[in-house]
């Protein structure tokens, strides 16, 4: 049997995809631990980043923020969990929850601060106070960009997910760790399809979201150069796993 | 029009020299896979297992070697042996410090070959090696086998003494163990099919001190252990007995490419094993994982001790 | 963590930090030399820029432990597998960013340097490469940055740089060797991130944002 008709088999046969250690529940693992530590981080992130792009403080930090965590290994970074929380879901879920904070502050500081000052003052000008502002103005406004941190970081943590099965824990990171220590290279490629799968599917997901949250009399038809994908000073590029 | 082209090609001189600087660095550097000059009697490469007792033992054989004037290169932690096999096959590596039974059972797809004699189990591993262009050397008395131990507590508390005592319990307990366990014969399959043994999960926490740990922990009830993991022992886990005697021969064993065994080799090689006694070799892996000793240090002392070195 | 460790082990520290750069270096140097054309073709014939960019966004998604695994039957436990692994994770990256960098140049600078009789090869080595430098060099320190992160992975191939002290302190049990393996990869990230942010800044003289 070769390579490529033993990958479909492995894809057509349910032994596969039932069980504690078949796909279903792998991807479920997966799943659970990117969205749980996904809220966990957005719920420290994103009211950090707002407040800091709103009051227009700790610029400095909140830009290199991004630079510092994508440029942390993921890796060394759930090794060093290991040793604090031992092995299983605990190591993963702190490591992915400190990778996912800084591309969050921010893309929501920017996105904040990206806000025309021209539409602050129209808002202070009918009255609105700072909050008010804030809710009903900026935040519509600042939302696409705050959405693309969210949908960086979320790239980044599914992918980083995977690595945590190097010290003991499921998600799909396990059919790519196991099927390399017992010479599996269907199994390894199987789990390969899969974590790419889903990363692509969470990327693709929340740039629809992000379309969405444009504020509808913002949304015209902008010239190509200008919807390609801002990179330099925001988070927008998420490491490989 | 004037374009500023000057800043960046003033900086684009000194940014290629560095760039050119870094290959040159590469091209000639030494890396890992030397270990400086070269000498008259040539060089061999061995490959270790991802735990500690590999390291060791890689350790010993080296050291002999060396004292003989051969240039030897370990590469450590390169994984189990379902990857250190193929790289050997391949000529990546020149031997392994393997285990009789197991390396049959690897090299016979796992036909039930492998006995409790040694010499038996070494002759057809032998026989199962050579169309691959590698052979084994002769076993060692020094034997290092799969056990399975779990905590005191757990003990006393389902009553275990012996593998057969897990088989009407394994239901509830989750086992732990290197990531290739459930596929190797004298690992989780081999509870299976001897014992009847079934338990409710599986996790892989690895082999060592990293098992141990979780064993001690409570992430997993029952561990894969070797027998000459002498950290178990010093942590008061009960090493469940084989009663039905899943375990066969696991003699050390080098497996070598037929090509790199000349018969000085074959003689240096033969007499580290004949020299090793199983408890040296627990103490000598007590020695790295519980006083974080290096392999290499705690191999120099066992050589000059024995005769090897001065 | 035993300080003594680190005292009796500097050159191993040592010759695994070299290790780690060099394997940085080489990868990011293929990365470049491959990148470089396939941003110029992804100009040159527009309909082939998004097949182009895709399939090295398919391959950044592939995660590196599957990536370098598969290979290994192939390309064996050699720092060919890693540097292969490596480089492809560069591709995505590099190429967007020299194709992004060269569109950035505004048309009347092109056009006034054809009028001042430049060939296109000239034009682009003179006029446009430099001027899409910073956006090149933005490119190249994420690429650096995320193949330093890589390289620890690569420990389990058999090679590793400062992720080999990782794997060894992983495998012992050993704090000591595990802990300084991933401090100073992160060191290393971020020294490479932020000389090259000073790099980066130092080629925007008309001061453009970050």
């Amino acid at each position: 049997m070769n390579f490529w008709s033993g990958v479909v088999e492995w894809f057509t046969s349910a032994s596969s995809w039932e069980g504690n250690a078949g796909a279903v529940h792998r991807l479920y693992e997966h799943v659970a631990m990117s969205g749980a530590s996904m809220l966990v981080a957005a719920a420290l992130a994103l009211p950090l980043g707002i407040w800091l792009g709103h009051t227009g403080r700790g610029g400095a930090i909140a830009i290199n923020a991004s630079n510092v965590g994508r440029a942390v290994p993921s890796f060394a970074i759930l090794v060093l969990a290991a040793q604090v929380w031992g092995i299983g879901w605990k190591p993963a879920f702190f490591a992915l929850v400190a990778l996912a904070v800084p591309p969050m502050v921010t893309n929501a500081y920017v996105g904040l601060q990206g806000v025309d000052a021209e539409v602050r003052e129209a808002a202070r000008g009918m009255g609105m106070t700072g909050a008010q502002s804030l809710w009903r103005v900026e935040l519509p406004v600042a939302m696409p960009v705050v959405v693309g941190g969210v949908r960086t970081a979320a790239v980044q943590v599914v992918a980083t997910a995977t690595l945590a099965a190097l010290v003991a824990w499921g998600g799909l990171g396990r059919f790519i760790v196991d099927g390399t220590a017992q010479r599996d290279f269907v199994q390894v490629f199987a789990g390969a399809v899969l974590v790419a799968a889903l990363a692509i599917v969470t990327e693709l997901a929340l740039a629809g979201l992000q379309r969405l949250v444009v504020p509808a009399p913002l949304r015209r038809r902008r010239p190509a150069r200008e919807r390609r994908e801002p990179f330099v000073g925001l988070a927008a590029d998420p490491q490989p796993s | 029009m004037r374009v500023r082209t000057s800043r960046p090609r003033r900086l684009a001189v000194p940014v290629v020299a560095l760039l050119a600087l870094a290959m040159g660095a590469a091209a000639c550097g030494d890396g890992d896979d030397s270990s400086g000059g070269s000498s008259a009697k040539g060089s061999l490469t061995i490959g270790a297992f991802n735990f500690t007792e590999s390291a060791v033992l890689s350790e010993l054989y080296a050291g002999a070697l060396r004292s003989e004037g051969y240039t030897v290169t370990i590469r450590p932690n390169l994984g189990s042996r379902e990857v250190v096999s193929p790289a050997l096959e391949r000529g990546e590596l020149d031997l392994y410090i393997g285990y009789a039974a197991t390396d049959l059972e690897h090299y016979n797809n796992a036909a039930g070959e492998a006995s409790a004699d040694a010499r038996a189990t070494a002759e057809r591993l032998r026989s199962r090696l050579e169309s691959r262009g590698l052979t084994a050397l002769e076993p060692s008395p020094a034997v290092d086998q799969n056990a399975f131990a779990v905590t005191r507590a757990t003990a006393d508390r389902f009553g275990l003494r012996r593998l057969s005592d897990l088989a009407p319990v394994a239901g509830q307990l989750s086992l732990g163990g290197p990531p290739e366990c459930p596929t190797r014969p004298f690992c989780a399959p081999g509870l299976e099919s001897k014992y009847g043994i079934r338990f409710r999960e599986f996790k892989a926490v690895g082999l060592g001190a990293v098992a141990n740990n979780a064993l001690e922990r409570g992430d997993v009830d029952v561990t894969l252990i070797l027998s000459t993991d002498g950290g178990a022992r010093a942590r008061g886990f009960v090493i469940l007995e084989d009663d039905r005697q899943l375990q066969n021969a696991d003699n050390i064993i080098p497996v070598i490419r037929t090509q790199a065994a000349t018969s000085e080799v074959r003689t240096i090689l033969n007499r580290v094993s004949a020299a090793l006694t199983t408890e040296e070799l627990a103490e000598l892996n007590r020695r790295v994982d519980d006083d974080k000793a290096d392999p290499d240090a705690v191999a120099r002392d066992w050589l000059r001790e024995n005769g090897f070195t001065d | 963590m035993r300080w003594d460790w680190v005292t009796t082990h500097l050159d191993d520290i040592g010759a695994a930090t070299r290790e780690h750069v060099v394997f940085t270096v080489v990868a990011t140097l293929i990365g470049l030399a491959i990148s470089f054309p396939l941003a110029l073709v992804a100009r040159r014939w527009r309909w082939l820029a998004a097949p182009v960019l895709s399939t090295a966004g398919i391959l950044y998604t592939i995660p590196s432990l599957a990536l370098f695994g598969l290979l290994t039957p192939w390309t064996g436990l050699s720092r060919t597998t890693a540097v292969i692994g490596l480089v492809t994770y560069t591709l995505l990256i590099l190429t967007r960013n020299i194709v992004i960098g060269l569109d950035g140049v505004a048309p009347e600078v092109r056009e006034a340097a054809a009028g001042m009789g430049f060939g296109p090869a000239r034009r682009l080595f003179r006029i446009e490469l430099p001027l899409a430098l910073p956006v090149i060099v933005a490119g190249i320190r994420v690429a650096v940055v995320t193949t330093i992160g890589l390289v620890t992975v690569t420990a389990y191939i058999g090679q590793g740089g400062l992720g080999r002290l990782i794997l060894d302190g992983l495998t012992r049990d050993f704090r000591t060797p595990l802990v300084v393996g991933a401090l100073l990869s992160v060191a290393l990230a971020v020294v490479a991130d932020v000389g090259l942010a000073a790099l980066q800044r130092r080629l925007t003289p008309w001061g453009r944002d970050q």
